[in-house]
Order: structure tokens, then C-alpha cells, then sequence
């Protein structure tokens, strides 16, 4: 017996890690009574289209109960993926990044809706390509966000600056800007701009306004975008980027208590905004203009992110989790996401009249040019090279940006590298 | 063993004894067994298993939805010719050689210092050992905020000092890996400092009360009595130091994830992102095992010449 113990107990082991691994699958459908579809989110407390969402769906719904599975925004790719690899059942996904969207979806891990989207309106719907793997759709996009620039209505009328002069700004007029608008020392100083640590504030606008290609090894396109950031926070009109990462700083915090007057951000950012303004936390009079452009021809380049549902394929209540994804991108949809201050990826006039008549949205002619962008580049391009190649950016994007490697040696080390180690 | 009953021991004779202590011994086994059941299952399961299956894992291509692929040694071809994995060896070591001696300084240090009858110093021990109960996270924020480049004390104190261009610790690519062990010294010293107070007591008082009748300065006692007696404390914290420093993770996780650049990044991340992040698992348990293989090695080489050494 004594003998025989440890292999029995190994083998007992690993069949039960097996079968962990291997349940799920199977996809009954309950007949009668009401289902219940448990959905995987983040930060369900700050993160309103969530809730606008599910609240309007139980009201045409009421047979389909919906549970939100609340997770770290910050952890949410890693524990989506985990929670797949163990067969977790958690019947609609949402999909937080393309990247992460791909990976799924080529390992067959959710289920396809190629007929689906097929059925939708593709110049209507904003981001709906960037779900197109080889001709096949997993998931349906409810969201669209760009990238616009948010300022400081106070901090500009002090400084004389009138409004107008954002609807057609150049990248250059922003750098003159930035610098009038910066001003105090220490403590009290308020910088003329606030450009986030990511490297895409400055990477992915490149790419998007160059038509530069973010996969494909040669980063001399980001030359301008770089030599424009690195001057300003040589200049003091940028908070340094070394300060702004080791001390973990909100882009929040710099804009909604007036250290920052202009501050290039995604849409996503004008929901906490509305939020914010209406619970008092903040006080800032804040407007929202078009992303910055090279050339003043007044077309409006930007970059941005979909967001979709998708449903899992260990989902137990497949047609319940399809008509639950099918209606957070239909019409009635993406009004609920319009009305908690969110951009919908659907995007007619009168979704965007909804977006507009909510109280605090800025809704002067500057703001709405903004929420109409003439072309919105995909953020970062789906491959199977997106997630290395993403890694090695970011970084080299610390090293220039902290002054460790010179501007020319840092694009040159990222062409290298990318070719060398994604190949 | 009783196919014929000849061999039985008839009742009585001395043969009896030893049939009843053979029974005693078979029982106190399972009692045994009874108590180490429950740990073991917990150790299979939860490491024994896992470990084997990375073994196995490393010779595949797998992310952990398709079909396993066998791939032989092709991972652990990959990890010879990645630039990225040399780099998180290089800095692997790089905090072990830093962080093990400078702790084991100064957790001996610390520990003969406040192993004196002083008042308050249960206070000062309390005190030393509160950073490694302390969140790890609260540790890295609060240190990050000291060594902020522009506004942290740290840099602050320094330009006091006439020092016009203080270092961009965490930020820097020079920098950012002292500052890390810096930080995690300070965290780990209060735990280690207990193990040689612990190891203190147990020296005899006689031993220095002699030296000093035999006239021994301070430091002749420290360096002959307090060093020798501490051996066995210290082969225990060498150990346990060096194999927490070879799976560092956390700390650096927070203070710089791995950055800037590549500068602070280490073995353990490289397997987190590989597998966690990437779904690269094949890849990932082949730099684990490779992990393994270096922290099995080190020990076994510190528990042989920890032998050679007691001879």
C-alpha cells in the first residue's frame, strides 16, 4: 500500500487538475423560467455604459436575468484569460482590447457571429472592422472611443486665449500653446499640457496622422511626434514623464483640479468628467476640441479603440448571451451607452443628438467637430504580432522619454529590435 | 510473508515480541501517514503536480486552449538566442548579488545593535520589523514617492547637500536597479534580524565574559565569538535569502515593472508576461525550469561547502 500511495495520489492529483481544465463545453439550454447570464466587466461603479447597458436590457428582457462579473480594470486581460484556460462559463465576455479580442478568437474560445454582424449597417458602425478575423466575426462592438483634446475653459480665458483657435489646431499651434499656457512653481505649478505616460499619446498619434505602420519595424514616422513632446517637457510646459510615472499620476487628478490646461485623451474620459462634475468632486469648466493635426486643412485625423461583447464558448445559455450582445450594439443600445456619456460605436445623427442633449456635454461647434473625426485609425493593428511588438514600444518609449537612449538611438533600437525578435 | 504457517511464530515463545512490535511499528506508520496526508495532498496538488507538468510543459507549444504541440527543445533554443531573456538573467543576478550580502549586513547589524539592554529597544525592534508585515504595495508606492526625481525627499536632500544633478533612481536606466534593492533591504532586514536575534540568545553569556577577563576588544568578540556561533542562523538566511531573491517579483512588479527599458527586469517577469500575459506557456515553464535549475544549483553548492566548512 505504502508502495502504491504517492502514484495513486499523483494520478488522483492530476485527474482532478484534467477535468478542471476539460469541463464545460456542452451547451444546454434551459427551457423554461428565467436564465441567468453572467457577463464579465470591470469596475462596475465607475464604468456607467455597464450598467445603462444592463439596466436596458432587463427592461425589454425581463426573462433574462443579467449578473455582472465585476473585475479589476487593471487585471481584466490576465484574469479573462485565466478564467478561460480553466473553463470558467461566464457567458459574455467583454472585449477590452482588439489585441486580446484576436488572441481569443483565433483559439476558438468564443463563439462565432459572423451572421450577426454581417446583419449590421458597416458605415454606420465605427470600430466594426477591426472584429473582422479572415472573413469571421466573435463579437459585436457597442463602443467607439477616440482621441480628442480637453482643456481648461478657465485657464485659457485668464490667459486670453479664445476658444476658436482650438478648431483648427495644429500640432505646432499646441506647442505655442502649452507654453503660454504654463505658468507658478513647485507646488502651485500648472502646466500648459498633460500628455499621459502611454506611449500611444505620442506613438499612435504618429502612426494614425502618417498613416505610419505600428507592426511593421521602421519607426522613423514618430520623429516629429517625439522631437514636439521631449521639447515641450524640456521646456517645462509638459510634466516631466520620469515624475509623472515613478509617482503614478492620474491623468484624472491633472485635469480635473486645473494643474493641467490642455490634455490630448480619449473619449472615455468625458463620462468620469460628467460624473465627476455632477457629484462636485470637480470644478473645472471643461471643453472638448479635436485631436491636434499636422496640416491646418481642417480634416480630423484620430486614433482610437472599439469595445465589444462576445460570447464564450463555454457559455451554458449561448442564445441568451447572443441576444443580449446583439442588442448592447442595436440602436436601442447604443442610446443607453450615449446617455451615460459614452460613445457608442454605432453612430447615426440621432444617437449623437442624444450624446449632445445630455446636461455638462459640451455641445458648442468645437465639441462636435471633435465627436465627429473624419477617420479614426485603429489604435494599435490585430496581429499575432501586436502583444511583442507592443512590449518592445513601450520599452523603448520609456527609454527616449526619460532622456536614457537619444531620440535617434531609440527608434533605431526599436527597428532593430522589432526585427530581430518578433521577426 | 505468512503463506505457510510454519513461519507463524507459535504463541509464547520470544518470536512473539517481535511479531507485536512489527504490528506496532505498521500502526504508528499509519498514524504517521495520517499526519503528513493532509500537507502532502496540498503539496501535490498545488506544487508537486504543477511543477511536473511545467517540466512536461517546456518541451511544448502550448497556449493553453489548442492542442499541445511537441516542439522539443525548441523553446529553450529560443530563450539561448533572446536578447530579452539574457537581459532578465543578467539583472537577476544583479539584484541577488546586491540584495543578499547588503541584507545579510544589515540584519546582522541590526540585530547585535538591539540585542543589547537598552530602553526602548523593544520599540526599535518592533520598528524594524514592521516594513515586512507591511503591504508590499504601500512599500513600493511610499518608496517610489522618496526617490521621485524632481520632488522626492530623497533628491531633495541630496541637492541640500550641493548635489546639482541627483540621480532619476527609478526612472533611470543606471539607477532603477540599486533603488530596487535599496527598497526591498529595507523591507526584508526586520525579518532576518529576528532569525540572528533568535540565534543571539543562544550564545552563551560565559563566552564573552570570558574574552573579556582574556582582555578581547569589542570587535575581537564579535569577529570570534558572535560570527562563529551565528554559522548555523546564517548558512539558514543565506539560504532562504538567496532563493527569495532569485523569484523576486513583486517589488519590482510595482516599483518599475521591470523598467525603464528593460533595466530592472527579471526572470520571473519574463515568465509572467511569456506565459500570463502572452499565453506563451511552453515558452514560460522553459525559463522557469531554467530558473529552477539555477536556485537548485546555488543551494546545493551553499549546502556542500556549508558541509565541507563544518568538517
Amino acid at each position: 500500500m505504502k508502495r502504491h500511495l504517492v502514484p495513486t495520489l499523483a494520478a488522483a492529483a492530476a485527474l482532478a487538475l484534467l477535468t478542471a481544465c476539460g469541463g464545460g463545453g456542452s451547451s444546454d439550454q434551459a427551457g423554461d423560467g428565467p436564465q441567468t447570464l453572467k457577463v464579465a466587466l470591470w469596475n462596475y461603479a465607475t464604468t456607467p455604459e455597464f450598467k445603462a447597458i444592463i439596466d436596458g436590457f432587463q427592461q425589454t428582457h425581463p426573462d433574462i436575468k443579467v449578473e455582472p462579473v465585476d473585475i479589476l480594470a487593471d487585471d481584466y486581460a490576465e484574469k479573462v484569460t485565466t478564467m478561460l484556460a480553466g473553463g470558467d462559463s461566464t457567458d459574455v465576455l467583454t472585449m477590452k482590447n482588439v489585441i486580446d479580442y484576436s488572441r481569443f478568437g483565433t483559439r476558438g474560445q468564443l463563439v462565432p457571429l459572423t451572421d450577426e454582424a454581417k446583419k449590421l449597417d458597416a458605415t454606420k458602425y465605427s470600430g466594426l472592422d477591426a472584429y473582422d478575423l479572415d472573413g469571421k466575426y466573435f463579437a459585436l462592438p457597442y463602443r467607439q472611443d477616440f482621441w480628442v483634446l480637453y482643456y481648461n475653459k478657465t485657464l485659457l480665458k485668464q490667459a486670453g486665449v479664445p476658444e476658436s483657435k482650438l478648431q483648427n489646431l495644429t500640432w505646432q499651434g499646441y506647442a505655442e500653446l502649452a507654453k503660454s499656457l504654463t505658468k507658478g512653481d513647485g507646488g502651485s505649478k500648472v502646466y500648459g499640457a498633460y500628455q499621459h505616460t502611454w506611449r500611444s499619446v505620442v506613438e499612435a498619434t504618429a502612426a494614425a496622422q502618417t498613416g505610419g505602420d505600428l507592426l511593421g519595424g521602421d519607426y522613423g514616422f514618430f520623429k516629429d511626434q517625439y522631437q514636439l513632446t521631449l521639447d515641450l517637457q524640456k521646456n517645462g510646459a509638459l510634466m516631466p514623464w520620469a515624475t509623472a510615472s515613478s509617482q503614478k499620476v492620474t491623468y484624472n487628478t491633472m485635469f480635473s483640479t486645473g494643474k493641467a490646461a490642455l490634455m490630448p485623451m480619449g473619449t472615455w474620459y468625458a463620462s468620469t468628467l460628467l460624473a465627476d462634475t455632477k457629484s462636485g468632486k470637480t470644478k473645472v469648466e471643461w471643453g472638448v476640441a479635436p485631436l491636434p493635426q499636422r496640416a491646418a486643412d481642417g480634416k480630423v485625423t484620430t486614433f482610437g479603440s472599439p469595445t465589444a461583447f462576445a460570447v464564450n464558448k463555454n457559455s451554458k445559455h449561448t442564445e441568451a448571451a447572443k441576444t443580449f450582445v446583439e442588442w448592447a450594439s442595436s440602436e436601442a443600445g447604443a442610446t443607453a451607452v450615449a446617455k451615460a456619456g459614452v460613445t457608442p460605436s454605432l453612430q447615426d445623427q440621432k444617437i449623437l443628438d442624444a450624446y449632445f442633449a445630455l446636461p455638462g456635454v459640451p455641445n458648442d461647434a468645437i465639441a462636435k467637430k471633435a465627436f465627429k473625426p473624419d477617420q479614426v485609425v485603429l489604435e494599435m493593428p490585430v496581429g499575432d504580432k501586436s502583444a511583442d511588438v507592443d512590449q518592445i514600444l513601450t520599452e523603448e518609449h520609456e527609454l527616449i522619454m526619460t532622456g536614457e537612449k537619444s531620440l535617434d538611438d531609440g527608434l533605431a533600437e526599436m527597428s532593430k529590435r522589432v526585427k530581430n525578435e518578433v521577426g | 510473508m505468512a503463506s505457510t504457517p510454519t513461519t507463524l511464530p507459535a504463541p509464547g515463545v520470544s518470536g512473539g515480541g517481535r511479531y507485536r512490535a512489527t504490528r506496532r511499528r505498521r500502526s504508528s506508520t499509519w498514524v504517521g501517514w495520517s499526519f503528513i496526508l493532509p500537507n502532502f495532498l496540498g503539496f501535490a496538488t498545488l506544487t508537486l503536480v504543477p511543477v511536473i507538468a511545467s517540466l512536461a510543459l517546456s518541451f511544448l507549444d502550448w497556449d493553453s486552449y489548442s492542442t499541445p504541440r511537441w516542439v522539443g527543445l525548441a523553446n529553450f533554443e529560443r530563450m539561448i538566442h533572446n536578447d530579452t531573456f539574457w537581459t532578465a538573467l543578467r539583472n537577476t543576478a544583479y539584484y541577488a548579488v546586491g540584495h543578499v550580502p547588503l541584507t545579510l549586513a544589515a540584519a546582522l547589524g541590526f540585530a547585535v545593535l538591539l540585542n543589547q539592554k537598552l530602553r526602548g529597544v523593544q520599540f526599535f525592534r518592533t520598528a524594524l520589523f514592521f516594513p515586512y508585515i507591511t503591504s508590499l504595495v504601500a512599500v513600493a508606492v511610499v518608496w517610489n514617492m522618496l526617490l521621485s526625481p524632481d520632488l522626492g525627499p530623497v533628491n531633495q536632500f541630496l541637492r541640500g547637500l550641493g548635489i546639482d544633478h541627483p540621480p532619476g533612481w527609478t526612472t533611470s536606466t543606471t539607477w532603477a536597479m540599486p533603488a530596487v534593492i535599496v527598497a526591498s533591504v529595507w523591507r526584508d532586514l526586520g525579518y532576518y534580524m529576528i532569525l540572528y536575534l533568535a540565534g543571539l540568545q543562544t550564545i552563551p553569556a560565559e563566552l564573552y565574559e570570558a574574552a573579556q577577563v582574556d582582555g578581547a576588544s569589542g570587535w575581537q568578540r564579535f569577529w570570534h565569538i558572535t560570527v562563529p556561533s551565528l554559522r548555523p542562523t546564517t548558512f539558514f538566511v543565506l539560504i532562504m535569502l538567496t532563493i527569495s531573491s532569485f523569484k523576486v517579483f513583486d517589488l519590482i512588479q510595482v516599483m518599475t515593472e521591470g523598467g525603464p527599458g528593460r533595466s530592472t527586469l527579471v526572470l520571473s517577469q519574463v515568465i509572467f508576461r511569456e506565459g500570463i500575459t502572452q499565453g506563451r506557456f511552453g515558452y514560460s515553464s522553459a525559463v522557469s525550469m531554467v530558473l529552477f535549475v539555477i536556485v537548485l544549483t546555488i543551494t546545493v553548492v551553499q549546502f556542500r561547502w556549508q558541509r565541507r566548512s563544518e568538517r
